[in-house]
């Protein structure tokens, strides 16, 4: 997550940066530190310390981490031998270096070499069968080859281990989504939700999936978690408020003629709607006339 | 008597600052060779790792339990301190316990139930894990021999006299903190004999270190000490204070509340 605070420093350095400014270094620091992925930005001024010896050399020990840093852009950009040529550099400094291991291994990846880098991991993984980082790694990999299984079993064997990693967590839930196993991807986001509570866009997911199960009692939970999301984001959430006047119609139809107590708060949709609308008519004024369409076929017009 | 005694200022040049300087020196010294030895503190027990993992885990469901419907609250508390009503029974009849018994006994226990005799004590840890016990002796060996030997040194070199004097006067009882090594009664206690220099800069100059090596770096004794004692730390029990603490939270389902804080954002924002 990044602040916005932080956000408007990282855009005015690169602003600042991109016109041939000072402050280079601070900005590759701050994407690294923020984990921001500009990979083209980071390639292109990372180079131009790299290829700098005065500027390199005043870096001092701090230039090796460049080089993994412009390595892993570079291979995010597909120009690898930018990328063979940080890491071979790392690898004659540190020799038998699991970082720069795993730097091979990526390189290895991004040439399509599965094999071989499954083969660079499982050793790697030998030394240190704790390493976070390869396994997922792994994981990944067998993703991109279009494994889902595996990376689904390789995830749930990660998490037996790290069951605090929320990030593994979310990616598990990601994928469950795309297999439209939602059962399991609401497990996933129930554990997202307990690990940061405030974050909406958690609550917003879980809200998703809970939905698409259906089922009235389905359904009222997904409309307590989309009120929520509104709640958290301020009512700026547009998802949030089409999932309140949708969860309304559909228990609406559940429990059609039979119910009357559901009434009470029946006060939410019609104020999701109108917000909706306000929403609509002050940013895209000519999509209005849809999204009264929309409203009334949803019989919330009010 | 006190003012007969009158220190030779070779002394202090011969005794005072050199012992003060060696002691800085081999503290900056011991400093550098205990970093040089200091292997890296990766845990590597899959086991150690994953009840680490599952504290944190447990914790984050007690703090935010009230985030999630019920239903899913039960279930994962199950999940996490689940423990067999049968195990009471079960210990009266069968004496002879099957290892294998045990051990189907466990996978259906809650991730946080320590069965008994399974906490290893810290002590049968220690020297299971040879590594563990390597690095103590290693921080052992850096902070006793040059201890001993500096001890060695200054007492065989300076032992015996007295080398300096504080400028205030001090009670009797001080005298044996000051006067290590003289047996006279009769000398004034602001006297400091040169043992008792010596420990007096081994304890004092902690904050010495602290300035020229950083914070954190400094060779501190006393630390050290705790980590030493830190070591009969016991993860089982960590498990079974976070699986009482989780048993006794009262799900409270905080979300119907959300629906009308959220009905509020929005009248606001509506109006």
């Amino acid at each position: 997550m990044v602040g916005a605070k932080e956000e408007v420093e990282l855009n005015r350095l690169e602003n600042q940066v991109d016109n041939g400014g000072s402050g280079v270094w601070e900005y590759l620091c701050l994407v690294s530190k923020l984990k921001i992925r500009r990979s083209d930005k980071v390639l292109k001024h990372g180079l131009s310390i790299l290829n700098d010896p005065k500027k390199r050399s005043k870096l001092g020990p701090e230039e090796w981490t460049l080089y993994e840093q412009v390595a892993v852009a570079a291979m995010d950009c597909q120009c690898l031998d930018v990328a063979k040529d940080c890491i071979k550099a790392l690898q004659k400094k540190f020799p038998e270096s699991r970082r720069v291991g795993k730097l091979e291994g990526m390189l290895l990846e991004a040439k399509g070499l599965w094999e071989d880098a499954e083969k660079v991991y499982s050793s790697l993984l030998e030394d240190s069968p704790l390493d976070q980082v390869i396994h997922k790694r792994k994981i990944s990999m067998a993703k991109a080859q279009g494994n889902i299984s595996v990376a689904i079993e390789g995830l749930n064997k990660y998490l037996e281990i790290f069951m605090a990693d929320h990030d593994a967590w979310r990616e598990l839930a990601e994928i469950y989504v795309s297999l439209q196993l939602y059962k399991q991807a609401a497990f996933c986001y129930e554990e997202l939700i307990l690990c940061q509570p405030t974050v909406p866009l958690y609550h917003l997911a879980y809200a998703d999936v809970l939905y698409t199960l259906g089922g009235s009692e389905n359904l009222q939970i997904a409309k307590k978690y989309y009120a929520a999301t509104i709640d958290l984001t301020g009512g700026k959430n547009t998802r949030a408020l089409y999932g309140i006047c949708l969860c309304t119609l559909a228990l609406g139809q559940q429990t059609k003629g039979r119910n009357k107590e559901e009434k009470e708060s029946s006060e939410l949709h019609s104020l999701a709607a109108t917000a909706l609308e306000k929403d609509y008519k002050y940013r895209a004024s000519d999509k209005l006339s849809l999204l009264t369409a929309t409203l009334r076929n949803l019989k919330l017009q009010s | 008597m006190a003012e007969d005694l009158v220190l030779d200022t070779a002394i202090r040049d011969w005794v005072l600052i050199p012992l003060s300087l060696v002691m800085v020196l081999i503290g900056i010294l011991r400093y550098f060779v205990s970093k040089l030895m200091r292997s890296s503190q990766l845990p590597t027990d899959p086991k150690i790792v994953k009840e680490g993992q599952i504290v944190v885990r447990a914790r984050n469901l007690r703090a935010s339990a009230n985030f999630i419907p019920v239903k899913s609250f039960r279930n994962r508390r199950a999940y996490f301190s689940n423990e067999l009503g049968l195990a009471g029974g079960v210990l009266v009849v069968v004496i002879v316990v099957v290892i294998e018994e045990e051990f189907g006994k466990l996978m259906e226990n809650g991730l946080l139930h320590v069965p008994k005799g399974q906490a290893q004590n810290a002590q049968a840890q220690m020297f299971s894990d040879p590594n563990m016990a390597m690095d103590m002796m290693k921080k052992n060996l850096s902070m006793i021999i040059p201890q001993t030997l500096t001890f060695a040194w200054v007492n065989f070199f300076f032992s015996g006299f007295v080398a300096a004097k504080i400028p205030f006067p001090l009670t009797q009882r001080f005298r044996s903190m000051l006067q290590n090594g003289i047996d006279l009664s009769s000398v004034d206690v602001s006297y400091v004999s040169s043992r008792s220099w010596y420990f007096l800069n081994l304890f004092g100059l902690r904050g010495l270190f602290s300035l020229i090596l950083g914070e954190e770096n400094a060779t501190d004794d006393t630390q050290r000490m705790m980590q030493m004692s830190g070591i009969g730390f016991d993860p089982s029990k960590s498990l079974s204070a976070e699986k009482d603490s989780l048993d006794i939270v009262q799900h409270e389902w905080a979300l119907p509340k959300f629906e009308q804080r959220a009905e509020a954002v929005l009248r606001n924002l509506v109006k």
